[in-house]
């Protein structure tokens, strides 16, 4: 299905033309449902705010003008900004090339072109560098945890779940427009899902602060969905159409899936913070008996976001993982080794978001309260506007774990868009047949739990159970202080991983036979960041302090530079 | 409407068999224990026993907790009742095999370890804390040898679902590739210890030493909801075992008596194995866990080394 | 008897990948054993079974020097020079068995480029020796003990020694009995000057660099 609006209209180098097709619906889906939430949400969460700040349009203005005060804020903007900006040169230089190749900014011409191979390869580079910094590929991912922890929760929400998703459409695009693609664009982007999707949540579990965590969780999610795409595009350029759907659509599927789940996510993290006025995980503690409803819901996306059967980020990854093991069997030898390196790296992104959000819940929602939380002493503190929009992402979540047949359609359709391949040669019946079986274990298992519930009541009778502290071996807790933090209970992964994450630790010794007070920090810090941007601005403004001395600081001088490119541009076109 | 019936004619005697016999194992496990320690050693039925017992009692439960800490037990149990169908025993296929099944029993298994970590955390102790923190890390390890295990298998067998990687076609493998499947049944030995808590890994008798991962955190339960837990982790135990001997004993002479008196042979096998490992290893320093995990990974990466090799 | 062989390939690779992560110099050496003793049981099914006296020969001696005798002059070294018996790797020992692991598939990846003159007894014999040649190099490149450097020495030894065997019929039995005295002199001799270097610097080599977390 394909509808196309042409606007009576033109503008300059081409005409207006707005279309629904089967790729940017998938989009369109994802995006109308956070929108609205996140529009509900905002409702009860900026009322602390109203009618003080201006509200602008661009994700840019929301984070530099919602609370401009805090330079934080203001530097996330920057960073924001220009990441963007670097994004858009790649872009622009990439559109210039394709439509020189067709002689036609239209997408439509574009995608009757066959490009040359040269062309392709580099239109497809340009896209992954100016879309990648877009979506957050590593190493370019370095303004998005500035950026999204930074904006109000339901921003954070729009940012993490729609805004990334921006450059993956953009990439999706370029992969529909350019057919042919050289072999090695498939393992390009698989590899740079699998780098990505594994920094990505390694950073998170090194995070103390729940927003930040959530923002890194998002790079690792935009990870899965390139290894879905790599998937894909193997598929297209292997001639296996069947690997080619299950890749695109499991990437598709992700993509609806994360901005339902993360936008959950985010948004339960901004009724913590609204409640506690506090994000850092380590101060946090038992809300579950504060918020019981946030809690319930924050558990649904913190299942779904680690791929739990019974919610939708399982079917995305079954379907990935799916496409994976039947590259196995389909590909020829160095695809089986790329699908072996997906599977092993989807299996441990998986356990690692695992360990990430059974940290974030335990820390935050279960166990004591760590410091004195300020609450406003009403049972749930949050108001029913931004309880709905929690409810209505994790109905969804729910739903399309259990009922995967309702989308099936939607991304399947994307996936033999993006494939370029007729649907009814795809024998989808072999990923749709184990799929429902899967969705029957779900309700058998949930039958099952119903039934052992049951079994205990009858065990226990239905008198009080007796309620006393903790006894873990009678080791009683002195202060509840003394709980696991989110920093204590990731150590021993982020040490593992120490000379990758730039694990940094200080303090912590304690001395003599009486120690007094000690302090330990911790930090994780980004590699890419610390060893490729900041030496990479450090050069930049030395280069630039030379150039600058240099100058001279006459204004004619510069009119002087404009006159001589004007002319110099005059003789060489007109010559 | 026969389809479902013999659907669920066999579903329960899948779960009659692994809920009567799961608990042996851990009596023949301390039977050979005794026997290695000179001692007579508890019944074998002990298990059993103990099992009673704890139905009977009532539960006490920390005013730190909330209902994560009570639904841990039952997820664990549902999740192992739920793997009992669809890992085949012996010549018996699963009752339920799809292509893909592998990944639904990873990931149910990673939905009973993530309630059981949560379940450990919100006691509020530090100590369960701490085994929480230590399965969520081994987990990561152990499960990218599983996964590696599942990679080789699948190749081996070309196809996705477990009852046919580890069913019929291993007879022809062990025929012509018998060292990958050495490797593949050496990791998976390694892997297995790690996830069922046996000795080289973590004590599943003691609570109170510093290398405990999974018995800490189970600390707070008790009652029924212990019941559970051990029921839960008998039937994991034999459930690995029942994959192990399919990879090992691929016998299939067709008389169902024989095969099934093979299969369970085999297990007992494997849970005196296991007792005689657990009689003669000392437990390893925590940060060796680590490096038998990344040993079981190196071994399964050598198995899909040498599988991709040969094709 | 194929299959044998390469069953011991295989064990010969885990054993040279296992004494990566081994943390005691004792656990080494035993590891090492057992891996020349399989490794002297090659020559026992190179030819379909058919046990000459030759091969009886090269798989004794194989086994009475190194499954034998260097252990022992290992052993008795360790026991002599009093001194600890923790490897300290440059390298952490979880890393150390990555690598390894990748270093084997290199090894693999390798030997599909490689044409040998000959026709071997097994396809698997060629990769899995060129593996643990490359397992050797690396005990010897990350471990800093000088033991440690003998056996990483004798496991690149081995490896050779695996790969000679497999070319048996174009390899003269004197030659290959050459290598294996004099591998066997040079640990002997090894031992004796490590004695010597020991007496003069144990306690310097005491007060080096504090062990990090993790590696003991």
């Amino acid at each position: 299905m394909e509808k196309i609006f042409r606007g009576p209209w033109t503008v300059p180098f081409g005409e207006c033309s707005l279309r629904l097709d089967p790729l940017n619906l998938v989009f369109l889906a994802a995006i109308v449902v956070l929108v609205l939430s996140s529009a509900i949400y905002g409702t009860g969460y900026l009322r602390p705010y109203r009618g003080k700040k201006p509200l602008g349009i661009h994700a840019f203005f929301y984070l530099v003008f919602m609370a401009a005060e805090k330079p934080a804020v203001r530097q996330a903007g920057f960073i924001y900004l220009i990441a963007s900006h670097c994004a858009t040169f790649f872009l622009f230089l990439m559109f210039f090339l394709m439509a020189h190749a067709a002689g036609s900014m239209d997408f439509d011409v574009m995608a009757r072109t066959d490009f040359p191979q040269a062309v392709a390869a580099l239109a497809f580079l340009l896209a992954l560098a100016g879309f990648g910094v877009k979506a957050g590929f590593l190493p370019t991912h370095i303004w998005l945890p500035y950026a999204h922890p930074a904006a109000p929760a339901h921003i954070s929400a729009l940012l993490s779940g729609i805004a990334i998703k921006m450059g993956i459409y953009g990439i999706c695009r370029v992969l529909w427009i350019v057919k042919t693609l050289p072999g090695w664009c498939g393992y390009t982007l698989l590899a740079l899902g699998i780098v990505s999707g594994l920094m990505g949540v390694l950073y998170a579990l090194g995070q103390h602060e729940l927003k930040r965590l959530l923002a890194y969780h998002s790079i690792e999610n935009i990870g899965i969905i390139a290894v879905g795409l790599g998937v894909g595009l193997l598929g297209r350029s292997h001639q296996v159409p069947f690997l080619a759907v299950l890749g695109f659509g499991g990437a598709l599927l992700h993509v609806v899936n994360h901005a339902l789940f993360k936008g959950l996510l985010f948004l339960g993290a901004g009724s913590v913070i609204h409640r506690t006025h506090s994000g850092e995980m380590d101060h946090l503690g038992g809300l579950a008996k504060t918020m019981p409803w946030t809690a319930g819901f924050f558990l649904a996306g913190a299942l779904s976001i680690c791929g739990l059967p019974l919610f939708n980020g399982f079917v995305s990854e079954f379907l990935i993982y799916f496409g994976l093991f039947t590259g196995l069997r389909e590909l020829p030898p160095e695809g089986v080794v790329a699908c072996s390196l997906g599977i092993l790296s989807l299996a441990l992104m998986g356990a690692l978001a695992l360990a990430c959000f059974s940290k974030v819940y335990g820390i935050v929602f279960l166990g004591k309260p760590r410091t004195d939380i300020k609450t406003d002493g009403t049972p749930e503190g949050t108001p029913f506007s931004m309880l709905l929009p929690m409810a209505i992402l994790a109905a969804l979540c729910l739903w399309i774990g259990l009922v995967p047949q309702s989308v099936t359609g939607l991304i399947f359709g994307g996936g033999t868009y993006l494939a370029h391949t007729d649907a009814f040669a795809v024998r989808l019946g072999t990923v749709l047949g184990p799929l429902a079986t899967v969705v029957r274990m779900a309700l058998l298992f949930l039958a099952l739990i119903l039934g052992l519930v049951l079994l205990r009541r009858l065990f226990l009778g239905t008198k009080p159970l007796p309620v006393r502290e903790t006894w873990s071996c009678g080791f009683v807790a002195v202060s509840s202080r003394i709980q696991y933090t989110s920093a204590s209970f990731a150590r021993m992964i982020v040490e593992l991983m120490k000379n990758i994450l730039l694990f940094r630790r200080r303090g912590g010794q304690v001395t003599g036979v009486f120690p007094g007070k000690a302090h330990m920090k911790s930090s994780v810090h980004d590699a890419s960041e610390e060893m490729i941007f900041r030496p990479g601005l450090a050069l930049s403004n030395e280069i630039s302090k030379k150039l600058g001395h240099s100058r001279i600081r006459y204004t004619q001088l510069y009119l002087m530079y404009i006159l001589l490119f004007l002319v110099f541009l005059l003789i060489w076109k007109l010559k | 409407m026969s389809l479902l019936f013999n659907k669920a004619v066999t579903f329960l005697l899948h779960w009659l068999v692994i809920g009567a016999l799961s608990p042996a194992l851990f009596g023949v496990i301390a039977r050979v224990k005794a026997f290695f320690a000179g001692k007579k050693g508890p019944s074998l039925l002990q298990p059993y026993f103990d099992l009673a017992k704890l139905f009977r009692k009532k539960c006490v439960y920390s005013s730190t907790t909330t209902w994560i800490f009570r639904a841990s037990p039952v997820v664990s149990l549902a999740v192992m009742l739920i793997l009992s169908l669809m890992v085949p025993f012996g010549r018996f296929r699963a009752p339920v095999q799809f292509p893909g099944d592998i990944l639904l029993v990873a990931y149910l298994l990673a939905l009973g370890r993530f309630f059981m970590i949560l379940a450990a955390l919100d006691t509020g102790s530090s100590f369960e804390g701490m085994g929480a923190s230590r399965e969520a890390f081994f987990s990561c390890l152990s499960e990218l040898a599983l996964f590696m295990n599942f990679i080789t298998l699948s190749l081996l067998s070309e196809s996705l679902s477990l009852s046919r990687m580890i069913g019929a076609d291993i007879p022809m493998s062990w025929k012509g590739l018998d060292p990958v499947l050495l490797l593949v049944v050496g990791s998976f030995f390694i892997v297995l210890l790690a996830e069922n808590c046996r000795i080289p890994v973590d004590d599943p008798d003691t609570h109170l030493e510093l290398t405990m991962i999974h018995e800490v955190m189970i600390l707070d339960h008790s009652g029924v909801d212990l019941g559970y837990l051990l029921y839960a982790s008998a039937m994991k135990l034999f459930l690995f075992f029942a994959i192990l001997v399919s990879i090992i004993i691929p016998v299939r002479t067709g008389h169902p008596a024989v095969d099934t008196g093979i299969f369970l042979g085999g297990v007992l096998a494997m849970a005196v194995l296991v007792g005689i490992v657990e009689s003669i290893m000392a437990r390893l320093r925590l940060n060796r866990v680590r490096l038998l995990l990344l040993i079981a990974f190196a071994l399964a990466f050598f198995s899909l080394i040498v599988t991709l090799w040969r094709n | 008897m194929t299959p044998w062989i390469d069953v011991i390939c295989i064990l010969a690779v885990f054993l040279s990948l296992t004494l990566l992560a081994t943390h005691r110099i004792v656990g080494m050496i035993k590891i090492f054993a057992v891996q020349s003793f399989f490794l002297g049981l090659v020559p026992l099914f190179l030819h379909g079974g058919i046990i000459a006296g030759r091969d009886l020969a090269v798989s004794l001696v194989t086994m009475v020097l190194k499954a034998g005798l260097v252990p022992a002059v290992l052993f008795w070294e360790l026991r002599h020079i009093s001194m600890r018996s923790e490897v300290r790797p440059i390298l952490g020992l979880g890393a150390s068995i990555l690598c390894g692991a990748v270093l084997i598939a290199v090894a693999f990846w390798i030997s599909l480029a490689m044409k040998l003159p000959g026709k071997l007894e097994s396809s698997l014999v060629l990769p899995c020796s060129l593996a643990t040649i490359l397992l050797g190099f690396m005990t010897m490149v990350t471990r800093t003990r000088a033991v440690t450097q003998v056996l990483g020495y004798m496991v690149i030894e081995n490896g050779i020694f695996l790969f000679a065997l497999s070319l048996f019929d174009t390899m003269p039995v004197p030659i290959e009995m050459g290598i294996l005295l004099d591998i066997f002199v040079a640990v002997f001799v090894m031992a004796i000057v490590l004695n010597h270097i020991n007496e003069e610097f144990e306690r310097t080599r005491s007060t080096g660099r504090r062990p990090r977390w993790g590696e003991s």
